[in-house]
C-alpha cells in the first residue's frame, strides 16, 4: 500500500519512464506480429517482450529476427 | 543524386525495422534509469527493509554534473553496445543475402554506397543520443539541481564525436567480414581495446579519442573546456574518416577479387 502512494505521488517523475516502457513492448509486439519467420517460437517470443522489462524488447530486436 | 538515394534507402528501412523508434526510446531508458534509481534509493532501500530499526541511510544525493555523467556512462556502456549490433549486419548483410550485388550491379558508387550507410546510422545515434542526454538533462534539473543546457549541448558533441568513431569502425569491419556476430565482437574488443590503452598510457595519449569521456566530467564539473578535448574530437573525427576511406577501398578491393 505504501509503495502505492509512494508512486502516486511521484507519478511525474515516473509516468514518462512507464509510457516508454510501454512504447517499446508495444512497437516490439507490433514488430513480432509482421514477423514471418522469427527465430524461435511466437510466443515465446511475446512473453520475453511482455515480461522481460527494457532488456526484452531489445533483445527481440536484436536477436529475434532473420534478415 | 545518387547519394540522397542511398541514404533514403537506409532510412526507410530503419524506419520500417522500427529502428528509429526503438534506438532513440533506449537510448532515453539507459540515460535516465540511473538518475531515477539513485534519486529513489533510500527510499528503495527501506521498504526492502531487513535493516534495524534505527538505522540511519545516508547516501549522499550526486551533484547535478555526477548526475549527467551517470547517464554518459550508461551511455557509453550499453550505448556502444546496442549502437555496434544495430549497425553490425548493414553491408555484411547484404553481402550475404545477394542484396549488395543487385546494387552495385548498378552503377552506384562504392563511396556513395558507404558514406550513405554511414551517415543513416551517424543520423540515428545523433538524434537518439541528444534525445537521451536531453531526458537525462531534463531529470538532472528535476531532481538534483541546475545544470546549463548549453553545457548538457556542449558535452553531448563532443560525445557525439567518440560515438562516430565507432560507428565508423563498425562499418569498417563490416567491409572486411561476413559474420555479423563477428563484426559486433571485433568492434566492441576494438573500442575495449582503445580505451584500456589509453587508460594504461593516459599520460602519453592525451588526445586519444576514449579520453573524450574523461574530459567531458572536468568539464560538467568545472564548466572549462580543455584544449585537450578538442585534440581528443578531432583525432577521433579524423579516424572515423580513415575507417571510412579503408572500407571503400576494401570493398572496392573486394569487387576486383
Amino acid at each position: 500500500m505504501e509503495g502505492l502512494k509512494i508512486i502516486q505521488e511521484n507519478l511525474a517523475i515516473l509516468a514518462p519512464l512507464f509510457i516508454l516502457q510501454l512504447i517499446l513492448m508495444v512497437i516490439a509486439l507490433i514488430d513480432l506480429a509482421k514477423n514471418d519467420e522469427p527465430k524461435g517460437p511466437k510466443w515465446v517470443w511475446a512473453l520475453v517482450i511482455i515480461f522481460i522489462n527494457i532488456v526484452g524488447p531489445i533483445v527481440y530486436f536484436i536477436a529475434g529476427k532473420r534478415r | 543524386m545518387q547519394w540522397t538515394v542511398i541514404l533514403k534507402k537506409e532510412l526507410t528501412e530503419n524506419w520500417r525495422n522500427f529502428k528509429w523508434l526503438w534506438v532513440p526510446i533506449v537510448f532515453i531508458l539507459i540515460s535516465i534509469m540511473d538518475l531515477i534509481s539513485t534519486y529513489y534509493m533510500p527510499i528503495i532501500i527501506e521498504s526492502a527493509g531487513g535493516l534495524p530499526d534505527g538505522t540511519v541511510i545516508d547516501i549522499p544525493m550526486p551533484s547535478p554534473s555526477e548526475a549527467m555523467l551517470m547517464s554518459f556512462s550508461q551511455l557509453n556502456m550499453i550505448g556502444i553496445l546496442i549502437l555496434t549490433v544495430i549497425s553490425m549486419g548493414t553491408i555484411s548483410g547484404e553481402i550475404k543475402s545477394g542484396v549488395y550485388e543487385l546494387i552495385l550491379a548498378k552503377p552506384v558508387k562504392y563511396t556513395n554506397y558507404v558514406t550513405g550507410k554511414f551517415f543513416s546510422y551517424w543520423l540515428l545515434m545523433m538524434v537518439s543520443l541528444l534525445l537521451g542526454l536531453l531526458a537525462s538533462w531534463y531529470y538532472t534539473n528535476l531532481l538534483f539541481g541546475e545544470l546549463a543546457l548549453s553545457q548538457m549541448f556542449i558535452a553531448a558533441l563532443f560525445y557525439a564525436c567518440w560515438l562516430t568513431l565507432v560507428i565508423a569502425i563498425v562499418i569498417l569491419y563490416n567491409t572486411w567480414f561476413k559474420s555479423p556476430g563477428l563484426i559486433a565482437f571485433l568492434s566492441i574488443i576494438t573500442v575495449i581495446i582503445l580505451t584500456v590503452m589509453t587508460n594504461i598510457f593516459g599520460h602519453v595519449l592525451g588526445w586519444s579519442p576514449a579520453k573524450i569521456t574523461e574530459y567531458i566530467s572536468i568539464y560538467l564539473h568545472t564548466g572549462d573546456l580543455d584544449i585537450e578535448i578538442w585534440f581528443s574530437a578531432i583525432v577521433a573525427l579524423l579516424l572515423s574518416l580513415a575507417c571510412i576511406l579503408f572500407a571503400i577501398v576494401s570493398l572496392r578491393n573486394r569487387a576486383i577479387d
